[in-house]
C-alpha cells in the first residue's frame, strides 16, 4: 500500500549502476589476467543463454537462487537474519531423499507430494529453533543460524555416509522412486518441471507478503514490534510464522534438487546455493518485486561462467569474485545519493537515537 | 552596554519543508535566570538546541560573551561555558555516575584515566551546590531526580556557566521543585546564568527574572517578571484569551467495567514496580491518575492491557477476567488504549494513515475476507475518520513519518474512540502536542464519559488531571497512596501526595494511604 | 573407551591451541561491538589474511612479512566495511556477510592463481611462525607438554585479552569507546567524534582479525585450505556475545570451545563419526551462546519483578 513511486525507480538506477561498474571491474581483472573482456563476456553470454544445455543451466540455477531468496525476505521482513537457509536446504533434501528412495508402492503425485510435504515440515522444524532462541532469549541470530548450517550439513553428511547410504562409493543416497523424479527438459541440463514449481510458490509468496493479513502482520512486526503487540498482533506470533514459511521454502528447495536435478541425495551439493539467494535479496534491499530478475541475472553469470571457462580458460571463480564485488557496492545505499543532490537535512536524521522525531519544539 | 553573555538575532532554521523557527530573538544577561516559553512547536527548544550547537542555524547571528560565533557545534559550545541539560538525558546506562560525569573532559595519568581526582573534583560540587548524588552507582540504579543533578553536576564540571534547562521541572513533583529552584538560587549567587525553558507558567513566575516568549517559531516579546503574570503570558503564547480550566461535566456513574484487585508486576526501575494496586473504574466516569512520571504508571496500564506480565493479582473486566491474556483478547472484551508513547506503540511510523488508522479492525470484513486485504473499504474508513477529526494533512496513502505530534495523536485517538469499547485508557494524551489539539482530546474525552464509557486517564500534567477527572488517584513507588474526589482535590493535597507525603486531614475515600 | 586418555593433562595446551584463533575473531569482534558494530565480516578477514600470510611467506621467506601482510588486509578489509556502513549506510550484516563470500571467492580464486593448486597449499618453502622453546622444561613432562614450544601467537592472544581489557576499562580512549557505543548522542554533546572512533575501532579490529588468519595458516600448521575458517570467525562473535562485551569472560568461552573441538577430536579415535566430533563445536557454541543469553534474560526479569526483593547492588560501574 505504501509505494514511493521516485525511490523506485532511483533503485532502479542505482542498481542498474552497480552492475555495470562491476562488470568494469571483472573486464579490468580479466584483462589483467591477459585475456580479452569482451571475448570473455562474449563466451560469458553464450554461456548462459546460447543453446540447450546452456539457457537450461541458467534455468536449473534460477529455480533455487529465487526460492531461497525469497527464503530470506520473509524472515527479514520481520526483522529476522535468517542466514540458515541453507541449512533448511540440506535437511530438506535428506528428508525428500528418504521419503523418495522409501514408500516405493504409492502412486507417482501422491509420492511427490509426500516428499515435499516432509522436506518442508522438517526445513521449517529446523527453522523453528533459531526462532525460539530469538523470541526467548534474544540470542541474534545471525550467529546461530550460520552456526546451525554446519550442524545441518554434518547431519546429512552422516546420513549419506552412514544409515543412508546407496553404497557405491560416491557419498549418496539410494535412488528415488521412478515415479517421484521431476521430468526433466532441456536436457542434458539440469532443467526440470521444479522450476515451475519454484516460480508458482514465489508468486504465491508475493501475494501472501503483499496482499494478505499474514504478510502484513509480518512487515507490522518488523517495522515496529512495540506497535504490532499493542494493536494485538503477536510478535512472537508473526516472528515464528515468518521463520516457519521460510524453512518450509528452504526445504522446499532442497526437495526439487534431490527429486529433479539428481534423482538422489549427493554429500555436499549445494556449494553455497542459499548463500547466493540471500545475496540475491540483499542486493535489491529485500524487494519482491526486483528479486526475480537478480536472481535470474546471477543464475545467467553462474552458468555463463562454466561457458566462459571452457572456451577462454577464464576461471569460474572470477564470475564469484565479480559478483561478491557486485554485492559489496550494493549494500551502499547511500553510495548514489551522494552522487545524486538529495535534499535531506543530514543533521537532523542523525540526532534520532531510536525513532523518529517529530517536527516541533 | 548590557553584558549580555549570549546574543542570538534573526534566527532561522527550517527542518525540510517544516519551517521551526522563522524569526528567533534572545538575550541573557549575566547572572540571570531567565525563561523562554511557548507552547509545542513554539521553537524553544530548537533555539537553544542551536546555540548548543546540535542543529545549525541557517541564518542570523550568535554572539557568546560578546563573541560572534560562526559555526557552533557542542564542543564549542561547551568551551565557551554552555551546558545544557535536555529532557531526555544524555546519560549512559551501563556506566556509572563517575564515568558520564568525566567522558569527554577525564583527569589523565597518561593515557588511563585518574580516577582518585575525579572523585575528588565530584565531591567539591556535591559539597558546594549542596547536590546529593553517589559517584559509584550506574545510571540505571540511580532515581530520576538525582539523573538530573548528575546532569546538573556535569555541565558545571566542564566548566559551564551558562546553563540551559529544557523543561527540567517535567518530571519533578511540586516539592521537588521547590528544591530544585533552591540550586537554581545557588547557581545564580555563583555568578552563573541560567535559561530555563518551560510551559509551566506558575514556575516560570516563581523563578525568573525576564521572560521571553514564543509562538510558532517567532519571537513575540522579552518581559521582566515583576511587569507581567501568567495569564499576560498564556495570552502571548498562545495569542487569544486561553481558557486553560475545560470545564468537567458531571458523572452519571453506572456499572465498574475496570476492576483491578491487589495488582503486582515488574518495573523498570525500583521504584516504578507495582506492588499492590486496587482499583476500580466506573460507567460514565473518568478516573484519573495523577503522579510524577516513572512511579509505575507506564508499567501499571502495561499490565491491565496485557503488554506486561501481571505477577500477582487480578485484573476483571466488564465482569470477565483478563489478567495476562494477550492483548488481542483483552482489546475484544473492551478495551481501548491510547498508549502514552505514541511513536513506538501508538503508531507504526513507516506505514500510512489508513495503515494506521484501521490496524485494530484489520481482521473484520469487510477490510479482509479470509486473509485477502481489501484497500477500499479500508481507505473509505480511514477518510471518514480523517474528516471527523480533522486530521491533516487529509491524505490516507500519507505516510505518518512527517506528521506533527497533534496529528499524529489524533490518528491514535480516531482509532480507539471509533473502536467504541467500554474502557477508554488515555495515558499522557497531550503529551507534545499543541493546544488546538488538546483541546479537542479533552473534549473528545468528555464525550466518551457522557457516552457512559469508563476512562482511565493517566498524567503528569496535575491540571490536566484536576481539570477533567471526576475521582483522582496517586501513584507514588508504585502504589496508589490516595484516591480524591474531585470536589476535595488541588494542587496542593494531590501534590503532597504525589511526593510519598501524607495529608493532614484523612480526606481520601478508599485505598492504602501512608499514614 | 579410556576417559584417563582422552581427559590428561594434555588437554590444557591442546584447548589453548585449538581455541586462539577462535579468541583473536573473539577479540575482534569485541572491539567493534563495544562501539555497537557487528564485526559479521571477521570469518572473511581471517580467511582473506589466512591465504595472504601463507603467500607472503611462501615468496619472501619470513614469517614476519607474512604477519605484516595480514594486518593491512585486515585493515583493508575492515576499512572496506567501514567505510560502506558509515558513509555508504550499508546494513552491518550485510556488508559482512559480503565481505565474507568475498574472502570465500577471491581466496578460491587466488589459490588458483598465486599457487597454482586447488583445494589446498602446502609446501616446505612456508615459513610458519615460531614457537617458544624454553630448554628448561625439556625434560619434565608436565612442563613440556603444557607450557612449552607454544606459538608466539598463542602467547599473544592471552596477552592481548588483558590488554583490551585494561584498555577498556582504565583508559581515557576506552572509556569514550563504551560510551559511543551505548550512546552516541551523548558521546557527542561530550565532543568525541563518534564516527571517528568507529573507524579506529574497525582497524583495530582488521589488525586483530589479520592476526587471527595469520594464526590459522602459519601459527601451527603450514598451509592454507579453501575456507579453512570454517565457522570459526562466527564461533568468536559468539565468544563475544557470550562473554557480553568483556574481552577476559569472551576468552572464557573460547576457552570453552576449543576444550569441546580437542576433546571431540579425541573421541574420534575411538569409534565416534567424524561428523559428530567435527558438528562438536558448532552444537557447543550454540548452546553456550543461548545459556549466557538465557541467563541474562532471567536475570534482567529477576531485577525487574515486583515479586523479589531489591539485592544489595555491587559498588563500582565496571563490568
Amino acid at each position: 500500500m505504501n509505494t514511493n513511486a521516485k525511490n523506485y525507480r532511483q533503485k532502479i538506477i542505482n542498481l542498474l549502476i552497480t552492475v555495470v561498474i562491476s562488470m568494469l571491474v571483472g573486464a579490468v581483472l580479466i584483462g589483467v589476467l591477459g585475456n580479452n573482456p569482451w571475448q570473455a563476456y562474449g563466451a560469458l553470454f553464450q554461456g548462459a543463454f546460447v543453446g540447450k544445455l546452456n539457457f537450461g543451466t541458467t534455468l536449473a540455477n534460477f529455480a533455487p537462487l529465487l526460492l531461497t531468496a525469497y527464503a530470506f525476505i520473509i524472515p527479514a521482513d520481520a526483522s529476522f537474519f535468517n542466514c540458515g537457509v541453507e541449512g533448511e536446504l540440506y535437511l530438506g533434501a535428506i528428508t525428500a531423499a528418504f521419503v523418495g528412495y522409501n514408500f516405493k508402492g504409492l502412486p507417482g503425485p501422491l509420492h511427490i507430494v509426500l516428499c515435499f510435504l516432509c522436506a518442508m515440515i522438517v526445513g521449517a522444524l529446523w527453522s523453528l529453533i533459531p526462532a525460539v532462541l530469538k523470541v526467548r532469549w534474544n540470542v541474534n541470530e545471525v550467529c546461530v543460524t550460520i552456526l546451525m548450517n554446519y550442524v545441518a550439513m554434518y547431519i546429512a553428511s552422516y546420513l549419506v555416509n552412514g544409515p543412508m547410504s546407496a553404497k557405491t562409493g560416491t557419498a549418496q543416497t539410494p535412488a528415488v522412486a521412478d515415479n517421484t523424479q521431476l521430468a526433466k527438459f532441456l536436457v542434458p541440463s539440469q532443467a526440470n518441471t521444479g522450476i515451475f514449481i519454484a516460480i508458482a510458490v514465489t508468486i504465491f509468496l508475493y501475494w501472501m507478503m503483499n496482499h494478505s493479513t499474514v504478510g502484513y502482520e509480518i512487515r507490522s512486526v518488523g517495522q515496529n514490534p512495540h506497535f504490532s503487540e499493542y494493536i494485538g498482533i503477536s510478535p512472537v506470533k508473526s516472528m515464528v510464522n515468518s521463520m516457519l514459511i521460510s524453512g518450509a521454502i528452504g526445504g522446499m528447495t532442497g526437495c526439487i534438487f534431490v527429486l529433479g536435478v539428481y534423482g538422489y541425495f549427493l554429500d555436499n551439493f549445494s556449494m553455497g546455493i542459499a548463500f547466493n539467494g540471500m545475496l540475491a535479496a540483499l542486493i535489491v534491499g529485500n524487494d519482491y518485486k526486483l528479486t526475480p530478475f537478480l536472481a535470474f541475472f546471477i543464475a545467467a553469470l553462474q552458468s555463463g561462467a562454466q561457458g566462459m571457462e571452457r572456451n577462454t580458460g577464464v576461471p569460474k571463480s572470477i564470475v564469484d569474485v565479480i559478483i561478491s564485488i557486485f554485492i559489496i557496492f550494493a549494500t551502499m545505499e547511500a553510495l548514489f545519493s551522494f552522487l545524486s543532490k538529495k535534499k535531506k537535512n543530514s543533521t537532523a536524521k542523525s540526532q534520532s537515537n531510536t525513532h523518529h522525531k517529530e517536527a516541533e519544539s | 552596554m548590557d553584558d549580555f553573555v549570549v546574543e542570538m538575532k534573526n534566527i532561522v532554521k527550517n527542518f525540510g519543508q517544516v519551517h521551526a523557527i522563522k524569526n528567533g530573538q534572545f538575550s541573557l544577561r549575566k547572572g540571570e535566570i531567565h525563561s523562554l516559553v511557548g507552547e509545542n512547536g513554539a521553537g524553544k527548544s530548537t533555539m537553544m538546541n542551536i546555540l548548543y550547537g546540535i542543529y545549525q542555524r541557517d541564518s542570523g547571528s550568535i554572539a557568546i560573551k560578546g563573541k560572534q560565533m560562526e559555526k557552533i557545534v557542542p564542543k564549542t559550545a561547551i568551551e565557551n561555558g554552555i551546558g545544557m541539560v535536555h529532557q531526555d538525558f544524555m546519560l549512559i546506562n551501563d556506566l556509572s555516575v563517575l564515568e558520564n560525569i568525566i567522558l569527554g573532559w577525564e583527569p589523565r595519568k597518561h593515557l588511563e584515566i585518574d580516577f582518585a581526582k575525579a572523585e575528588k573534583d565530584i565531591r567539591y560540587y556535591i559539597d558546594n551546590y549542596n547536590m546529593e548524588i553517589q559517584p559509584e552507582k550506574r545510571i540505571n540504579q540511580i532515581s530520576v531526580g538525582e539523573a538530573q543533578r548528575v546532569e546538573i553536576i556535569k555541565t558545571l564540571y566542564r566548566g559551564a556557566d551558562i546553563l540551559i534547562l529544557d523543561e527540567p521541572t517535567a518530571i519533578l513533583t511540586p516539592q521537588e521543585c521547590e528544591k530544585f529552584f533552591e540550586i537554581l538560587n545557588n547557581l545564580k549567587k555563583d555568578g552563573k546564568s541560567v535559561i530555563f525553558i518551560s510551559h509551566k507558567l506558575n514556575e516560570v513566575m516563581e523563578i525568573s527574572d525576564r521572560i521571553t516568549v514564543m509562538r510558532q517559531g517567532q519571537y513575540v516579546a522579552t518581559v521582566n517578571r515583576a511587569d507581567t503574570n501568567t495569564k499576560e503570558l498564556a495570552k502571548m503564547m498562545v495569542g487569544r484569551e486561553v481558557f486553560l480550566n475545560i470545564e468537567r461535566k458531571k458523572a452519571n456513574v453506572g456499572k465498574t467495567v475496570l476492576s483491578v484487585d491487589n495488582l503486582w508486576t515488574s518495573g523498570e526501575k525500583e521504584l516504578s514496580k507495582i506492588r499492590g494496586i486496587s482499583l476500580d473504574v466506573h460507567a460514565g466516569e473518568i478516573v484519573g491518575i495523577a503522579g510524577v512520571d516513572g512511579n509505575g504508571q507506564t508499567e501499571f496500564i502495561e499490565a491491565i492491557t496485557g503488554l506486561r506480565k501481571v505477577e500477582r493479582g487480578k485484573v476483571m473486566l466488564n465482569g470477565k477476567d483478563v489478567t495476562n491474556l494477550s492483548p488481542k483478547k483483552i482489546r475484544e472484551t473492551g478495551l481501548a488504549h491510547i498508549p502514552e508513547d505514541r511513536n513506538s506503540r501508538g503508531l507504526n511510523r513507516q506505514m500510512n494513515i489508513m495503515e494506521n488508522i484501521v490496524a485494530v479492525k484489520l481482521n473484520q470484513k469487510p477490510y479482509t475476507n479470509g486473509a485477502k486485504i481489501n484497500v477500499k473499504p479500508i481507505r473509505d474508513f480511514s477518510e471518514k475518520l480523517i474528516h471527523k477529526f480533522d486530521i491533516r494533512p487529509d491524505i490516507p496513502e500519507m505516510c505518518t513519518k512527517t506528521l506533527s505530534g497533534g496529528n499524529a495523536q489524533k490518528i491514535v485517538v480516531a482509532r480507539e474512540v471509533d473502536a467504541d469499547k467500554d474502557l477508554l485508557i488515555a495515558a499522557q494524551p497531550s503529551r507534545g502536542v499543541d493546544i488546538g489539539a488538546i483541546e479537542s482530546i479533552r473534549n473528545v474525552l468528555n464525550e466518551e464519559k457522557q457516552k457512559g464509557k469508563a476512562i482511565l486517564l493517566v498524567s503528569a500534567d496535575l491540571q490536566e488531571v484536576l481539570s477533567l477527572s471526576d475521582r483522582i488517584a496517586v501513584m507514588y513507588d508504585g502504589k496508589i497512596v490516595g484516591i480524591i474526589s474531585a470536589k476535595d482535590a488541588n494542587e496542593n493535597n494531590v501534590g503532597v501526595l504525589m511526593m510519598g507525603g501524607t495529608l493532614q486531614h484523612d480526606k481520601t475515600d478508599e485505598g492504602s494511604a501512608a499514614s | 573407551m579410556n576417559f584417563g586418555k582422552i581427559f590428561d593433562y594434555t588437554l590444557i595446551y591442546s584447548t589453548i591451541r585449538y581455541s586462539t584463533p577462535i579468541l583473536f575473531a573473539a577479540l575482534a569482534a569485541t572491539i567493534t561491538q563495544q562501539a555497537d558494530i557487528l564485526n559479521i565480516g571477521t570469518e572473511g578477514i581471517m580467511l582473506i589474511s589466512a591465504f595472504v600470510s601463507v603467500c607472503v611467506s611462501y615468496y619472501s621467506g619470513s614469517w614476519f612479512l607474512a604477519i605484516l601482510a595480514a594486518m593491512v588486509i585486515g585493515v583493508l578489509m575492515a576499512m572496506i566495511m567501514a567505510v560502506a556502513n558509515l558513509k555508504c549506510k550499508a546494513d552491518i550484516c550485510a556488508i559482512g556477510m559480503a565481505i565474507n563470500m568475498f574472502a570465500l571467492a577471491v581466496t578460491k580464486f587466488g589459490i588458483k592463481q598465486f599457487l597454482g593448486t586447488t583445494g589446498t597449499f602446502t609446501d616446505p618453502k612456508i615459513v610458519g611462525v615460531p614457537k617458544i622453546h624454553i630448554p628448561a622444561f625439556d625434560n619434565i613432562p608436565f612442563l613440556n607438554k603444557t607450557f612449552n614450544n607454544w606459538s608466539f601467537m598463542e602467547v599473544f592472544g592471552i596477552v592481548l585479552v588483558f590488554i583490551l581489557y585494561h584498555i577498556l576499562y582504565r583508559t581515557v580512549w576506552g572509556l569514550r569507546l563504551r560510551s559511543v557505543g551505548r550512546f552516541p548522542m551523548a558521546a557527542e554533546t561530550a565532543g568525541i567524534n563518534v564516527t571517528k572512533m568507529k573507524y579506529e575501532v574497525m582497524i583495530i579490529s582488521g589488525i586483530i582479525g589479520g592476526l587471527a588468519g595469520a594464526h590459522l595458516s602459519l601459527g601451527y600448521t603450514q598451509m592454507f585450505t579453501e575456507n579453512m575458517t570454517n565457522g570459526r570467525g562466527f564461533m568468536g562473535v559468539a565468544a563475544m556475545y557470550f562473554g557480553g562485551m568483556n574481552p577476559v569472560v569472551a576468552w572464557i568461552g573460547c576457552l570453552l570451545f576449543g576444550f569441546t573441538d580437542t576433546v571431540g577430536n579425541r573421541l574420534q579415535g575411538y569409534g565416534w563419526p567424524s561428523q559428530f566430533v567435527l558438528m562438536l563445536p558448532y552444537i557447543i557454541t550454540i548452546l553456550v551462546v543461548s545459556i549466557s543469553l538465557w541467563r541474562h534474560t532471567v536475570s534482567e526479569k529477576k531485577l525487574k519483578s515486583s515479586v523479589i526483593p531489591a539485592k544489595k547492588v555491587k559498588k563500582g560501574g565496571m563490568v
